[in-house]
């Protein structure tokens, strides 16, 4: 129930993090029953958080800190852990990365009962934060510490109405509960049903948030219902209006948690290239997964831009032209700042491709016609490369292309309408083990690891396989190699279901399906628990990392494909100002069934749409710019359920608005019943019955009948 | 001593690099400490930014969790080393080098990389100095007597090398001097 200011604002009086930081080692080290579960971080599963858990293990393991890392998907699993959680004895610190702004923690729902000795840490790069957590201040003080980014500097506001509504309930108070209930009814940001019963009339007792609740005991309550001075009623409608606006106006991003973990080494000052190199993907996952606007990420980069340039030796002059690196010595680790452009990996595809599986270049040259696939022909023709030289993959391109290509690009490309093609980021150097890797095909390769590193087939291609290469067929079924390494010639003595179901071998598959059905969800469950550290391995193991990359280089294509058949067939329809889009059928179809992929797809398809359609703003909408929202929807046949993925865009390209569709699915399912279920924290992701999505679209759409 | 009696042929490098690791090293802290006893001594206090001598393992210890940086010793240099090489390459004895020279050189190098100025020279320099000595001490034991036992300046990774060869060759020399074959004895007769 504290928020930390983040080190420029500290002062005596107001802890920082590296003071909570110190408190943490002090807990640890001198409480009697100090044990391996003694400090337990909960990571999110999205690559901010990997990346934030990997720098947080790193200080901990230099401190001799025991620590344990369990990863969690979602509330529901939240919720389980936190039960678990109540039984662990010698618990005195639990850290949350990426989950737990928008939960009302001081709660007995979550860890208002936990015992005093227990410090909740929130690393949370989701807004809007529940503002009991923040502000409130109860028995047991100063057990929820949130480490704030600065932001809540700016909520001076909000504090004064929170605070005015939580401490002055009126005799009429059962009125204002009431009303304060209804509002949080349609915030709720996150909760859990269960999964088969039509969730109706319960509902404002399971979500409520409640404000004026959190952590006073009731006698309090009574005894300042006696209260002489009364507000008005003008001051609480204006208190709560100010409430309700800062929660409904949508979902957005702060500071990465990656950033806020950094911050932390640097006061410590304990920063390493390791440390910077984690919070630079950390970053530019968010701005690529469209989180942060372009300014925000400008704002972050020139921090780390200093960062590398502090830390690392100047790089040597040749390397500025070209997206070419070296590293200097085998034992070159150092991370140099470089302009990335905004192909998908061009460094591991050819030419072609990349720019062909490029969000920005295909949606502008429109890739998905033939025309538009000329056009890109002719693009490149005009930069001086023929056909098979685009085919070629790119460390095998002439050299002399390669340096050209910066040039050229910067001249003709602006022709064809491709104008912001760079944007400045960062390469990190393996010495002679690999090729430099830039950050953002590093995010890629982490975050197709955790999306399906195990649990789908995907088929990758092996180099030089086009065109007729040595071996023919094209591809090979992706196989994570495992420590234990299964040599090829044992794959017949695996028995059905394999001992672990994350290596999938050609042999085993039809066991292993049987086996699926038969747990059901429990191999549904164990898959991202193993993406989830081949992940968290891969961040610290550059073989594993580029690997991957192909991993990623599949995932494209199919989102892609999936992407251009979406166009081809005009599948978009218009539902009153959204666009919506149901995905029954295709090659990739249990592909798209998995979350992450996607909201990849939705943001790549509202790139495409982005200028070809005119924007909107929809009717339960609190601001009245025009922005794109797209809802997407995909058949999961396995469990006769529909994904469905809600994305609002910016008309302007490097502009990100508030995510309102977490509010707005809420409110449609409270009002057509349909059975949903929240699988992730992200709440725009919902999981719902199949049948009920025609009316749950419908009552969507209509929306904002308030 | 930790393999089966089968294998244990002689000691492994890597208990040689253990026993190396007790000797002292030079370090910058970066953290303060006490005095503080270990089984082996007493070591400290660290007081940042003077230097300090600990034993090695306490130093990678640290350097692993960035609380210090190491001083490399003053033969782990690339003059030292050319200069050493260039002897090796020209006069046909050992030159002198430090006993434990390859199992402190190889941990230094690999923990603490970035202390030592030009590590990738240095490491070559030391496969070329170990390649050297290595042609020599072949070319010494296909001259073995059973009188000459001084071997200056071998250091202690060479000497376990040609141990088992070495003690098992002595012995039968000695036993054939002492005994000298009797056929041949009466032959001269």
């Amino acid at each position: 129930m504290v928020y930390l200011p983040p080190p420029q604002f500290a002062s005596a009086s107001r802890p920082s993090y590296g003071e909570t930081y110190a408190k943490i080692l002090a807990a640890h080290r001198r409480s009697p029953a100090t044990s391996a579960s003694s400090v337990i971080i909960l990571v999110a599963p999205d690559v901010d958080a990997l990346c934030a858990a990997h720098m947080l293990a790193e200080l901990f393991k230099q401190d001799d800190v025991m620590h344990r890392i369990i990863p969690v998907s979602g509330h529901a699993e939240l919720e389980r852990m936190r039960d678990e959680l109540a039984t662990f004895t010698d618990l005195h610190t639990l850290i949350l990365l990426n989950m737990g702004a928008i939960l009302d923690l001081p709660s007995s729902e979550w860890f208002g009962e936990f015992s005093t000795q227990l410090t909740v840490h929130v690393i949370d790069s989701s807004r809007p934060q529940n503002l009991a957590s923040i502000f409130g201040i109860g028995e047991g003080g100063n057990r929820i510490v949130i480490w704030d980014d600065g932001g809540a500097e700016n909520l001076q506001e909000e504090r004064k109405a929170w605070e005015a509504l939580a401490y002055e309930p009126e005799p009429d108070s059962d009125e204002e509960d009431s009303e304060l209930d209804s509002e949080e009814d349609v915030e709720g940001d996150d909760d859990d049903e269960g999964e088969d019963d039509a969730y109706d009339g319960g509902s404002s007792s399971g979500k409520r948030r409640s404000l004026g609740d959190g952590g006073r005991p009731n006698g309090k309550r009574r005894r300042i219902q006696r209260r002489p001075s009364r507000m008005s009623k003008e001051d609480r409608a204006q208190y709560s209006s100010r409430l309700e606006k800062y929660y409904m106006s949508g979902t957005w991003h702060g500071q990465s948690a990656c950033g806020t973990i950094y911050l932390l080494a640097t006061v410590l000052e304990r920063v390493d290239n390791d440390l910077l190199w984690l919070a630079i993907l950390g970053l530019t996952h968010q701005y690529t997964t469209s989180r942060i606007s372009r300014n925000d990420y400008d704002k972050y980069h020139s921090i780390y831009y200093d960062e590398v340039a502090r830390l690392n030796p100047p790089p040597p002059a040749s390397a500025a032209n070209d997206y070419d690196f070296k590293s200097q010595h085998p034992d070159d680790t150092s991370v140099y700042a470089a302009d990335e452009l905004r192909f998908m990996m061009f460094r591991h595809w050819n030419l072609y491709d990349a720019m062909y599986h490029s969000s920005y270049v295909a949606t502008r040259l429109g890739i998905w016609k033939e025309r538009g696939r000329k056009r890109l022909t002719g693009l490149l023709a005009k930069m001086g490369f023929s056909i098979p030289e685009t085919q070629q993959p790119y460390p095998h391109m002439a050299k002399d292309l390669k340096l050209s290509l910066r040039q050229k690009l910067d001249q003709i490309a602006p022709e064809y309408g491709l104008v912001e093609l760079s944007y400045p980021s960062f390469t990190r150097c393996y010495g002679y083990r690999s090729q430099p890797l830039s950050a953002c095909d590093a995010v890629e390769a982490v975050s197709a690891l955790l999306d399906v590193a195990g649990g789908v087939r995907l088929e990758i291609e092996v180099e030089g396989a086009r065109n007729g290469g040595e071996w023919f067929g094209g591809g090979r079924v992706w196989n994570i190699e495992r420590d234990e390494g299964r040599k090829e010639g044992e794959h017949e003595h695996i028995p059905p279901g394999g001992a672990t179901a994350g290596v999938k071998t050609v042999n085993a598959m039809g066991g292993e399906a049987g086996m699926d059905q038969a747990n059901g969800e429990g191999q549904d469950l164990q898959w991202w628990i193993k993406n989830f550290w081949t992940a968290f391995d891969a961040l610290g193991d550059i073989v594993r990392l580029r690997e991957a990359l192909s991993l990623a280089m599949a995932l494209h294509k199919a989102i892609v494909r999936q992407g251009s058949s979406i166009i081809d067939k005009h599948d978009i329809r218009t539902l009153r100002g959204h666009r919506v889009v149901t995905i029954t059928q295709g090659p990739d179809l249990a592909l798209f069934a998995h979350p992450g992929v996607l909201s990849r797809l939705a943001l790549w398809l509202v790139e495409a749409l982005r200028d070809r359609l005119s924007g909107t703003s929809t009717a339960y909408s609190r601001s009245k710019r025009k922005s794109l929202p797209l809802v997407l929807a995909c058949l999961n046949e396995k469990e006769g359920t529909y994904l469905v993925v809600g994305v609002m865009a910016a008309l302007n390209f490097g502009d990100v608005r508030k995510n309102e569709f977490g509010l707005a699915f809420l409110d449609a399912k409270e009002r057509c019943n349909a059975r949903t279920r929240h699988g992730s924290f992200d709440t725009s992701v919902l999981e719902i019955n199949k049948d009920d999505l025609k009316v749950f679209l419908e009552t969507l759409c209509d929306g904002g009948e308030r | 001593m930790a393999l089966p009696p089968p294998l244990r042929i002689s000691v492994t490098p890597a208990e040689l690099e253990l026993i190396a690791s007790e000797q002292l090293v030079e370090i910058v802290p970066l953290v303060a400490m006490e005095r503080t006893a270990f089984i082996s001594g007493a070591y400290g206090p660290l007081r940042p930014p003077t230097k300090c001598k600990v034993p090695i393992w306490m130093a990678t210890n640290l350097k692993l969790k960035k609380k210090c940086h190491i001083v490399p010793p003053d033969w782990l240099n690339v003059e030292f080393l050319q200069e050493r090489l260039n002897r090796e390459t020209s006069v046909p004895e050992f030159s002198e080098l430090p006993f434990r020279f390859a199992e402190i050189a190889k941990v230094l190098l690999d923990v603490a990389s970035d202390d030592v100025s030009n590590p990738d020279k240095i490491r070559s320099l030391l496969q070329d100095i170990r390649e050297a000595r290595q042609a020599k001490s072949r070319d010494g034991l296909s001259v073995l007597d059973h009188s000459e036992l001084s071997l200056p300046n071998l250091s202690s990774m060479e000497i376990n090398e040609i141990r088992p060869f070495f003690i098992r060759s002595m012995g039968i020399l000695t036993k054939l001097v002492r005994e000298p074959n009797p056929q041949q004895m009466n032959q001269l007769e």
